[in-house]
């Protein structure tokens, strides 16, 4: 059981570097790519997006996420440290509820409100992409606080560590890894949401998806979909990575 | 020197604790003991504050605590529990350095008293420093958690039923070296149980507990010959009582000479070195041979309880057991009548 995880874990392992490479490839040579395309849909004019670099769109794209994600994973952990402190017990199944609020909403949704009130473009993303990534990093956060086993604790007490000794030291490194989790979900999710800011006119990889559902033209939405998939992937396998890192106890180490 | 005075808990208007005052030496290994819910962790927590006090005072030496912050209380006093609570994600080293490294210690005198502390539980410094918790079994681990606790040599030691998880064997052994280490370290040890043989095996004074009430306070003897009350004597069972005495009392106490000549009723064969090898005569009934060879399960050293040679007795049946030295020789015998024409 424990060897089969290892090997699997072996074989993502190689796949990591595999992806990124070909995510690096397309995102710089993909106007190469335009006989095949052109060969698959002989009915397009201009069969790969040209509006734009695709370096710049994944670039843009990038900063969508990480900035959403920046504000996602400071606020929810932060949300999540508050509600699991003795003060703000109570508060707890009040900002448990509006995290999943913010992720019942459609970002469609999110954009709809936010747009009359902040115009159009990056801002308006940046909100409905926070909102919809902070419910899986307040609850991983929370989860993982609570996991921390009360001996460890009472323990931590009694050698007499002082509340803030016990939270750096102690609570975040045993939570550290179920909030990466979270973060992990988060940042997934973003990425693939990131790609409605386009509707709303913020550069990004949903940019030719957009332009392709337009103009009817099918081989952008690919172009545009293998991208955010890759990306996806490839952060994906990173975080899962970074977890592995803060594996402890009877969890499998190296 | 820990001095308790007054020590009250109240919780609304149910008072957990009421105004117990005792006093534990210097060296001294105090035991609270009591049924379940008497307040006799609630008692030891207080000392170190994880659970205010109502009222009462502490003294450390001649400083009274009471006041001080609970943080740098805590790095004065050593504390064991049940569960351990060692932390997962350290090694044994980091572990046992815990309290050390708050005080700031230089990083070299913080290495060689980990190793100090292995190797004062007979843990190998080289194997155990870098593992890891999960990697210890139940012993082991309970040992880093008492390292741990000693580790800033704390002016008193709070236990609280530490070996109470652990299998009987591994428990008979944690208690040997804890009396082991205590003798070695003379550290002050208040010590929480619910088991009056573990009490009675490790304490020079025992503190019984009745409804957050102190009952009596007393060395084991006079707990076991002069209970203050019926509760005293209920609570240690009477049914046992003898056998009970018996485990404080060591085989050091009853010894005498061992007769080697051939015209007493019993006497022994010794081989060149000193080391017995038969029995002859000795035994009380009349159906087992008159000379037997002595094998090591029915010996006796000095520091063994009378509990367990005369258990060794009643087993092997044999009136005599040879007492013998660390190195197999003998030096004297316990007999049955010795055992029984002793005042308790």
């Amino acid at each position: 059981m424990m060897a089969a995880l290892l090997r699997c874990e072996r074989r993502r392992d190689a796949l990591l570097p595999l992806l990124s490479l070909l995510l690096v490839a397309l995102v710089l040579f993909m106007g190469r790519l335009e006989p095949l395309f052109h060969a698959a849909f002989p009915q397009l004019e201009t069969p790969v997006y040209a509006r734009e670099s695709f370096w710049r769109l994944t670039l843009d794209h990038l900063v969508l996420v990480l900035v959403s994600s920046l504000i996602s994973v400071s606020v929810g952990v932060s949300a999540g440290l508050f509600v699991t402190r003795r003060t703000g017990r109570e508060f707890e199944p009040l900002v448990s509820a509006l995290a999943a609020i913010g992720q019942t909403f459609p970002p469609a949704a999110v954009l709809a409100i936010v747009v009359p009130l902040a115009g159009f473009g990056f801002v308006p993303t940046i909100v409905a992409l926070t909102l919809y990534g902070l419910l899986p990093v307040v609850q991983n956060t929370i989860t993982g606080l609570r996991t921390v086993p009360p001996d460890t604790l009472e323990a931590a007490r009694g050698t007499g560590m002082s509340a803030r000794q016990i939270l750096w030291r102690v609570e975040l490194p045993l939570a550290m890894r179920v909030i990466i989790a979270g973060v992990r979900v988060s940042v997934i999710i973003n990425i693939g949401t990131a790609t409605i800011g386009s509707t709303v006119g913020a550069q990004s990889l949903g940019t030719p998806i957009i332009a392709g559902l337009v103009g009817d033209n099918i081989a952008y939405v690919i172009q545009g979909a293998v991208l955010v998939g890759l990306l996806a992937i490839v952060s994906d396998l990173s975080f899962e990575r970074l977890e592995r890192r803060y594996r402890i106890g009877g969890e499998a180490t190296d | 020197m820990i001095e308790l005075q007054g020590l009250t808990k109240t919780y609304g208007d149910k008072t957990v604790v009421s105004d117990i005052s005792l006093r534990v030496e210097r060296g001294e290994f105090s035991v609270l003991i009591g049924p379940s819910g008497c307040g006799k962790s609630t008692t030891l927590r207080m000392i170190n504050r994880l659970i205010p006090l109502t009222s009462g005072r502490i003294l450390l030496g001649d400083e009274d605590v009471t006041r001080l912050p609970a943080e740098q209380l805590r790095r004065r006093i050593g504390y064991a529990i049940q569960s351990i609570g060692l932390f997962p994600h350290w090694t044994v080293a980091d572990n046992i350095a815990v309290v050390p490294n708050l005080l700031k210690w230089p990083s070299a005198r913080i290495a060689s008293r980990v190793d100090e502390l292995l190797d004062l539980f007979h843990l190998d410094a080289g194997e155990f420093r870098d593992k890891y918790p999960h990697q210890l079994s139940g012993g082991q681990a309970q040992r880093v958690g008492v390292a741990r606790a000693l580790a800033a040599d704390p002016e008193v030691l709070l236990m609280d039923e530490p070996f109470g998880a652990v299998d009987p064997l591994t428990r008979e052994v944690l208690q040997n070296e804890m009396r082991r280490v205590h003798e070695q370290t003379g550290t002050t040890v208040i010590f929480v149980t619910h088991d009056m043989d573990e009490a009675l095996k490790l304490a020079s004074r025992i503190a019984l507990l009745d409804a957050g009430r102190l009952v009596q306070y007393d060395r084991p003897i006079e707990l076991l010959t002069a209970p203050a009350e019926a509760f005293v004597s209920d609570f240690i069972g009477k049914a046992d009582l003898g056998l009970k005495l018996l485990s404080r009392r060591w085989v050091h106490q009853y010894q005498q000479a061992a007769t080697t000549s051939g015209d007493a009723p019993h006497h022994w064969e010794t081989d060149a070195q000193g080391h017995p090898t038969c029995l002859h005569g000795g035994r009380p009934t009349a159906d087992v041979p008159p000379r037997v060879a002595v094998t090591d399960d029915w010996t006796a050293t000095p520091g063994m309880t009378m509990k367990e040679a005369l258990s060794r007795m009643v087993w092997y049946r044999v009136g005599v057991l040879p007492v013998i030295d660390d190195a197999g020789r003998l030096i004297g015998e316990v007999t049955l009548e010795g055992v029984m024409g002793r005042q308790p």
